[in-house]
C-alpha cells in the first residue's frame, strides 16, 4: 500500500483557481445585486447599431470550423505523444529517435493529404 | 484528513456534474457542463501522482476534444432544440439497466483481490518527475501501441477530411 | 489514505451514468458525450489501479485511451455531420430508414 501523497507543489495552481473563479462570479454577482433593474421593450431587444434587428441571428455554419478543429485535436494529440519523448530523448538511445521519426513520419503524410485536399484553405 | 476531503469533494462534484451533463435540454450547456467535470478529473488525477494525465486530459479533452464538440453542437443546433423531448420513449429500460449494471459492478467489488506491488513507488516517481519515467517506460516497452497510434491518428485525420468536405459535382 | 475501493466506486458510478446517458437520450451528440464520460470512468479506475499497485502500466493505458478517445471523437463528430447533411435531424429516433 503506498503511503500518503499530497501535491503540495500544486497549491498555487489551486489558490489560483479559487482566486480567478471568486473574481469571475464575484463581478457577475455584485452586477447583477446592484444594478438597476427596469426592463422595456424597447430595452430588451438585441442591440444592433440602433436600428430595429430583421432576421434571424444565425447564420449558416461553415463546415470549415469543424476541419479546423479536427485538425486541431489530431495535431495536439501528436504533439502530447512528443512532449515525454522531448523530456528524454538523451536517454533512451538511438532506436527511440528512429522510431519518433517514423512517428512523425507516418503523421506528416496525412498532414500531406490534408494539404493536398485543400483542408488548410479558408475559401 | 486533506487527501480524504480533497478526494470526497472531487467525487461527490464529479458524479453530480456527470449527471448534470447528460439531463441538460440545451447541448451547449451540456458541452460546459462537461468542461468543468474535466477540471474537476484532471484534479483528481494530480492526487493520484498523475501529473502527466492530468496535463494530458485538460489539453487533449477539454481544450481539443470539448471544441470540436462545441462546433459540431453549433453546427447542427436547431432553434427548437431546447422545447423537443430529451429522452427516447424507453428511457426506464435504459435507466433500469444502468442501475442493474451499477449492482452488478457493486457485487463484483466485494470478492476483489489486488494484484502484487509493481516497483514505480511515490518516491521512485518523485524523485524524476512522472513524465521522464512515462516517456522512459513508452518509447521503450511500449513502443508497438505507440506506433499503433500513430497509424490511428492518420486514420481519424483522414476519414475526417474525406467525410467533412463538400459532395463531388457532377 | 483514501482506500482503492472508493476509487473504483467513483469510477464504476461515473461509467454508469454515462450508460444512462447512452441508452436514453434522443440527440446524437449528448449519446457521444456519454460515451465520453464513460472512457472517463474507465480512466479514472486506471489511473487509480496504477497508483496503488505502485506500477506504472496503468497509466500508459489511460494514455492510449486519451489518444484513442480523441481519434474516435474526430471521425463520430464527421459521421454526425455526414448524417445531419442527410437527413437535417439529429434525434435518433428518426433516423431510422436507410432509404433516402
Amino acid at each position: 500500500m503506498p503511503g500518503t501523497y499530497i501535491p503540495s507543489e500544486y497549491l498555487p495552481v489551486l489558490i489560483f483557481i479559487i482566486i480567478a473563479t471568486a473574481f469571475g462570479l464575484g463581478a457577475l454577482v455584485i452586477g447583477t445585486v446592484f444594478r438597476p433593474k427596469k426592463p422595456y421593450p424597447d430595452k430588451l431587444m438585441p442591440y444592433e447599431s440602433g436600428v430595429t434587428p430583421i432576421g434571424e441571428p444565425r447564420y449558416r455554419f461553415s463546415i470549415r470550423f469543424y476541419v479546423i478543429a479536427m485538425l486541431f485535436v489530431v495535431f495536439d494529440v501528436e504533439a502530447v505523444f512528443i512532449y515525454p519523448w522531448a523530456v528524454v530523448f538523451d536517454k533512451i538511445g538511438i532506436y527511440a529517435f528512429i522510431e519518433m521519426v517514423i512517428f512523425i513520419g507516418i503523421l506528416l503524410i496525412g498532414y500531406i493529404y490534408a494539404w493536398k485536399k485543400e483542408a488548410f484553405q479558408w475559401d | 484528513m486533506i487527501p480524504e476531503l480533497f478526494f470526497a469533494y472531487f467525487a461527490f462534484a464529479i458524479v453530480l456534474f456527470s449527471i448534470i451533463v447528460i439531463t441538460r435540454k440545451n447541448p451547449v450547456h451540456s458541452v460546459l457542463w462537461m468542461l468543468l467535470l474535466f477540471f474537476h478529473i484532471a484534479g483528481l488525477y494530480l492526487f493520484l501522482n498523475a501529473e502527466f494525465m492530468a496535463v494530458m486530459q485538460v489539453i487533449v479533452y477539454a481544450g481539443g476534444i470539448l471544441v470540436l464538440f462545441l462546433f459540431v453542437v453549433m453546427l447542427v443546433s436547431l432553434k427548437e432544440e431546447i422545447k423537443v423531448a430529451r429522452f427516447i420513449g424507453a428511457w426506464p429500460t435504459g435507466f433500469t439497466f444502468a442501475v442493474a449494471l451499477f449492482i452488478v459492478i457493486l457485487m463484483s467489488l466485494r470478492s476483489f483481490v489486488a494484484g502484487p506491488q509493481g516497483k514505480y513507488t511515490i518516491d521512485l516517481i518523485k524523485s524524476e518527475s512522472n513524465i521522464k519515467v512515462l516517456g522512459k517506460l513508452l518509447y521503450t516497452d511500449f513502443l508497438f501501441p505507440f506506433e499503433i497510434a500513430s497509424l490511428i491518428l492518420l486514420v481519424a485525420m483522414v476519414g475526417a477530411i474525406v467525410l467533412a468536405k463538400k459532395r463531388f459535382k457532377g | 489514505m483514501v482506500p482503492l475501493n472508493w476509487y473504483m466506486l467513483l469510477s464504476a458510478a461515473v461509467f454508469t451514468i454515462g450508460v444512462f446517458g447512452f441508452l436514453s437520450r434522443r440527440n446524437i451528440i449528448i449519446m457521444f458525450m456519454s460515451i465520453e464520460l464513460m472512457l472517463n470512468g474507465v480512466n479514472i479506475s486506471l489511473i487509480s489501479f496504477s497508483h496503488y499497485l505502485q506500477d506504472m502500466r496503468g497509466q500508459i493505458l489511460a494514455f492510449f485511451v486519451i489518444a484513442v478517445a480523441a481519434a474516435e471523437a474526430v471521425i463520430g463528430l464527421a459521421i454526425v455531420i455526414a448524417l445531419f447533411r442527410n437527413k437535417a435531424t439529429v434525434h435518433v429516433d428518426k433516423i431510422n430508414e436507410m432509404k433516402g
